[in-house]
């Protein structure tokens, strides 16, 4: 996996930040609850997929820092 | 007889012949003894004198390029040139020196940590924090060493998806500021900075890791526009590096450890937030049913008064009735009478338990 999954990690995550804080707002209704309960399962999974297969990538830059430009 | 063959020169010629025959000899060489006579004149200019037990030599260096602070008594190693003035003084032209020994090392350090105290390079307020997701990482390390092994092993089994940019510098030895200070500007000056630099290097002796405390590494470390963490040593080593830096870490593993979260926790974070919901729901659900039942309750209660009420009412006018009941008062002894009271008509008189046919004979007012 490239290095763009660790994007939408973040982002996933920030999502589920923001579902999580849903259930604490003043917006909370529980004949809504249970569909964001399961949006939140899935984006969880989906977080719990993207780190037990991503990468990182690792390159050493083509400068040589041992000499004086 | 055999005359011994001379050269005559000017003096100018014999200066600038002694001097190709010196730096032919000693293009560089290293000298160690210990400072005295130091002092720096119009700001610019370095001099001292670097002696041992039975002698001693004039040292010559700009300011720029005193990187260490010295002081007199201090042992130190100078890479130099030897030279011949104009004036006919042999003197070091010092290029680099190093403080040599631990008291002089240590010395140094504590010289070039008040000052760059007292600058306000180490204060807290200057710290920034790092970012708690990195997507793009720079680090400067030799990726020979050990210490970057480890760090890149570590970062690898805690995270993934992370950019990381290598800048392999030596991370010690005369050459290793330099090198370091122009990976930071490199990195600095890159369109698509990354989120942070790191600087790692493994353990080793006081001199070894003697790059870490150079001036001018610490002040870039210091000027960065992109956060630092830097893990150097051990534990127990600290660096004026490590204090310049945004974060300092003990090795390069906890590095590693600072820079990016572990997976498995955050699995575990991420799984507790979503079932810490489920238990919200049902709490909500229970506060409803709650209401709902006390809210019944408090209907039920409304109810059974008003029905408790509309009973003793009727019970009120049953009684008013049983008072009115005809049957009563016959029973004191009152009789009661039917037909036109006329005199000659025939009437009906009903008592409590008879009934009586009559003639009316006779009706006068009383």
């Amino acid at each position: 996996m490239s290095a763009k999954n660790s994007v939408s990690i973040a982002e996933k995550t920030a999502q589920l930040d923001a579902l999580v804080a849903w259930f604490d707002s003043d917006e909370f209704e529980l004949e809504k609850a249970l569909d964001m309960f399961t949006k939140a399962e899935k984006l969880a999974a989906e977080i719990e997929q993207d780190l037990a297969t991503m990468k990182n990538n690792i390159e050493v830059v083509k400068v040589r820092f041992s000499e004086n430009k | 007889m055999d005359e011994a063959v001379s050269i005559r020169l000017s003096v100018s010629d014999f200066i600038a012949l002694t001097n190709q025959t010196l730096e032919y000899a000693y293009p560089s060489i290293e000298v160690e003894g210990e400072v005295a006579s130091f002092k720096v004149n119009q700001g610019k200019f370095v001099f001292f004198d670097l002696k041992d037990a039975t002698g001693s030599v004039g040292c010559f260096m700009t300011l720029w390029q005193l990187r260490t602070p010295i002081e007199d008594g201090m042992k130190i190693v100078v890479t130099a040139s030897p030279k011949l003035t104009a004036w006919g003084k042999f003197s070091l032209t010092v290029r680099t020196l190093r403080p040599s020994g631990e008291g002089s090392l240590k010395k140094s350090f504590e010289l070039l940590r008040a000052k760059l105290e007292k600058e306000g390079l180490f204060a807290e307020e200057r710290k920034r924090p790092l970012p708690t997701l990195p997507q793009h990482v720079a680090v400067i390390s030799s990726t020979q060493a050990a210490g970057y092994a480890d760090f890149i092993k570590i970062v690898n089994d805690r995270w993934g998806g992370v950019q990381i940019d290598v800048a392999h510098v030596q991370v010690q030895g005369a050459d290793a500021p330099d090198q370091m200070i122009r990976a930071l500007r490199y990195f600095n000056s890159q369109e698509n900075l990354p989120n942070v630099i790191v600087i790692v290097r493994g353990g080793g002796s006081a001199d070894d890791l003697g790059a870490f405390n150079d001036e001018l590494l610490v002040r870039e470390i210091a000027t960065s526009r992109v956060p630092t963490l830097v893990g150097v040593g051990h534990e127990v080593d600290v660096s004026l590096a490590d204090m310049a830096a945004d974060v300092r870490a003990a090795t390069p593993s906890n590095a590693a450890q600072l820079l990016v979260p572990d997976r498995q926790e955050y699995i575990r974070v991420v799984q507790r937030q979503v079932r810490a919901l489920l238990p919200r729901i049902e709490a909500t659900m229970e506060r409803y049913r709650q209401d709902t039942v006390m809210r019944l309750e408090t209907m039920f209660e409304k109810l059974s008064r008003r029905l408790g009420e509309q009973r003793e009412k009727v019970v009120m006018l049953r009684r008013v009735l049983l008072e009115l009941d005809p049957n009563k008062v016959l029973a004191r002894g009152y009789a009661l009478t039917r037909g036109e009271i006329v005199a000659g008509n025939v009437i009906e008189i009903e008592k409590k338990d008879i009934l009586i046919k009559a003639e009316v004979r006779n009706v006068s007012k009383k």
